[in-house]
């Protein structure tokens, strides 16, 4: 009962600070804020697959860049209106994650993660040489924030970064809500299944293999979600979001927050975006810097910082039982 | 005699030169609680592994209610009614008691696929995984996670969970292996209970020859992947082969001596 309490004042607390955020602060934090956010978004869906289900991917940047130039085609081509905009990102990032899905798994570990790094690669290099159509290494570029229209009734404009920021902050809470639905509902509970015992998931009569695709389908339209609104936060699409080195942002994150709760990616997702700006400022190496932090956290602290802080406040009400 | 089940033709296997099920054609009747027995390395554990589906068929075939089931990839052999428990403990470790049994029970109901829907509503999965976990006996410990109960208690668990799947047929690995003479009997009694109730069809994998020879219905002996003896416990302890397969020429209180392997 405390803990509910507990949960729902810091959450009310977080909401109420990210809302007041464009209020009180500067563009660059807004700006932050709204990095924090989406890389939120994209680590919180890939840890459906990570810390709920056991799979390691190293091709989720594909879905990135897929939602990214779904939402940028989609705005040169057909409509201008960001949200159906973003629903074709989120499409374009499902459909490829359920064709590389498909293939990978059927493979677990070790072979999974490669495929993925493999399948990620592909779209990297596909998207960097068909110049005629993505516009090669210079991304998609130029993509505008058109006001939002229902039925022409209703104009809420986005041009301005605190204007998006809204934006941004209702579908990063809305997302965030659907994730958690996700962890406490059978399905979710069947995913914890497979990542514990794959074996005994199948004698349960569970088919694990779709289970997974599934998994890999949702995380993949987390992914092209934030992908489609970075896409207009920038106003560009570009080949590195499909890198392996950006599909191994969430990883890192999730790790850094803590693997198995909700908020460890999200906790993870501002000290990284906080650590990069702030240890820029002194040297060029930050990843060097973000190595010792992550190096510490694995060997001493498992549980990531989410971890460690429940940890704490558990000992702190020890005695009583709490 | 009943319906028979499940149905082998002709059913092989070989590891390299080493044959572990040689042309078996077994049936497995309704309501017969069965066990296998054999000394070790007979082919008890490939034969249930062919049948559950855990290793693939190399030659032969496999009949359950009259349907081919030889390709069939487990999970579906387990929604028609095809289930085992294991001989080592084969749980989810992590998650709670409750957690794992009811698992299999939103497989089975068709629940399982719903992202959306909470778990705290599912009243009737609620009420069926109670009812399963007192039937074992660990309504006790329902919201322990699974890593931290007794050995005892895992075994238990470790049968609920198959046992939630409501299998027609229901192969158990040793199910009492490693447990105290308590938890033995407690879990014996109930799978006899449950024998009797007639829903599920039993077949042990047993070492253990009192347990094999108080409960059982009909007995399998395997040596070498093949069928020496298939009977009643009457039969079996009449039989000659079987006696000298298992025993050499040591000749007194016959089916007590094999335990210690």
């Amino acid at each position: 009962m405390k803990n509910r309490i507990a949960s729902i004042l810091l959450t009310t607390l977080v909401l109420a600070v990210l809302v007041c955020i464009p209020l009180v602060s500067g563009r660059f934090t807004v700006y932050l804020a709204m990095r924090v956010m989406l890389l939120g978004i994209f680590a919180v869906g890939y840890n459906l697959l990570l810390g709920q289900t056991g799979l390691l991917s190293f091709g989720h940047g594909a879905f990135y860049a897929a939602g990214a130039y779904g939402m940028g085609f989609f705005w040169l081509h057909l409509s201008p209106h960001p949200l159906l905009g973003i629903a074709a990102g989120i499409l374009a990032a499902a459909l490829l994650a359920l064709l590389i899905g498909f293939f990978c798994v059927r493979h677990t570990e070790i072979y999974f993660a490669m495929l993925t790094l493999a399948f990620g690669m592909m779209v990297f290099s596909l998207i960097w040489n068909v110049r005629g159509i993505t516009g090669g290494d210079d991304g998609l570029v130029g993509i505008m924030r058109d006001p939002i229209t229902f039925f022409g009734l209703v104009k809420i404009p986005i041009q301005k970064d605190t204007q998006y920021y809204y934006l941004i902050l209702s579908l990063f809470v809305l997302a965030v809500w659907v994730v958690r639905r996700i962890r406490i509902s059978p399905f979710g509970l069947v995913l914890a299944g497979i990542r514990e015992n794959t074996r005994r998931m199948e004698f349960a009569g569970v088919s694990v293999r779709n289970y997974r695709l599934a998994v890999f389908v949702l995380s993949g339209a987390f992914a092209g979600l934030a992908g489609s609104l970075e896409a207009m936060l920038e106003s560009n699409a570009r080949p590195f979001m499909a890198h392996w080195t950006h599909s191994g942002d969430p990883i890192l994150v999730s790790l850094l927050g803590g693997l198995h709760t909700l908020t460890g990616p999200l906790v993870g997702s501002l000290i990284f975006v906080a650590m990069r700006e702030i240890v820029q400022r002194f040297t060029e190496n930050w990843m060097l810097w973000f190595g010792v932090v992550l190096l510490v956290i694995i060997m001493g602290f498992r549980g990531g910082v989410v971890g460690v802080v429940r940890q704490l406040a558990e000992k702190a009400r020890g005695p009583r039982g709490g | 005699m009943g319906k028979i089940l499940l149905e082998t033709r002709k059913l092989s296997n070989s590891f390299g030169r080493i044959c572990t099920a040689r042309d078996l054609d077994l049936g497995f009747e309704e309501g017969v609680l069965a066990s296998i027995i054999g000394p070790n390395g007979a082919g008890k554990s490939t034969l249930v592994n062919l049948l559950t589906g855990h290793l693939p068929v190399q030659s032969g075939g496999i009949l359950f209610q009259g349907r081919d089931i030889t390709r069939l990839p487990i999970h579906k052999r387990v929604r028609l009614g095809v289930c085992r428990s294991f001989q080592i403990v084969n749980i989810f470790p992590q998650l709670t008691v409750f957690q794992n049994v009811m698992i299999p029970v939103l497989a089975r109901t068709g629940r399982s696929w719903r992202p959306f829907a909470k778990i705290s509503g599912e009243n009737a999965v609620h009420r069926e995984v109670e009812d399963l976990l007192e039937k074992v006996g660990l309504g006790g410990v329902r919201e322990s996670v699974a890593v931290a109960l007794s050995h005892g208690d895992q075994r238990l668990l470790e049968v609920g969970v198959a046992l939630a799947a409501m299998p027609v047929l229901l192969f158990l690995d040793e199910p009492t292996a490693g447990m105290n003479p308590v938890e033995r009997v407690r879990l014996l009694e109930s799978i006899r209970d449950l024998s009797r109730g007639g829903r599920t069809t039993f077949v042990l994998i047993e070492h253990d020859m009192d347990i094999v020879f108080s409960l059982s219905e009909r007995i399998i002996v395997l040596h070498r992947g093949e069928v020496i003896g298939d009977g009643t416990p009457e039969e079996i302890r009449a039989n000659d082969r079987v006696r000298e397969v298992y025993l050499g020429d040591e000749m007194t209180d016959v089916f007590r001596i094999t335990e210690g392997e």
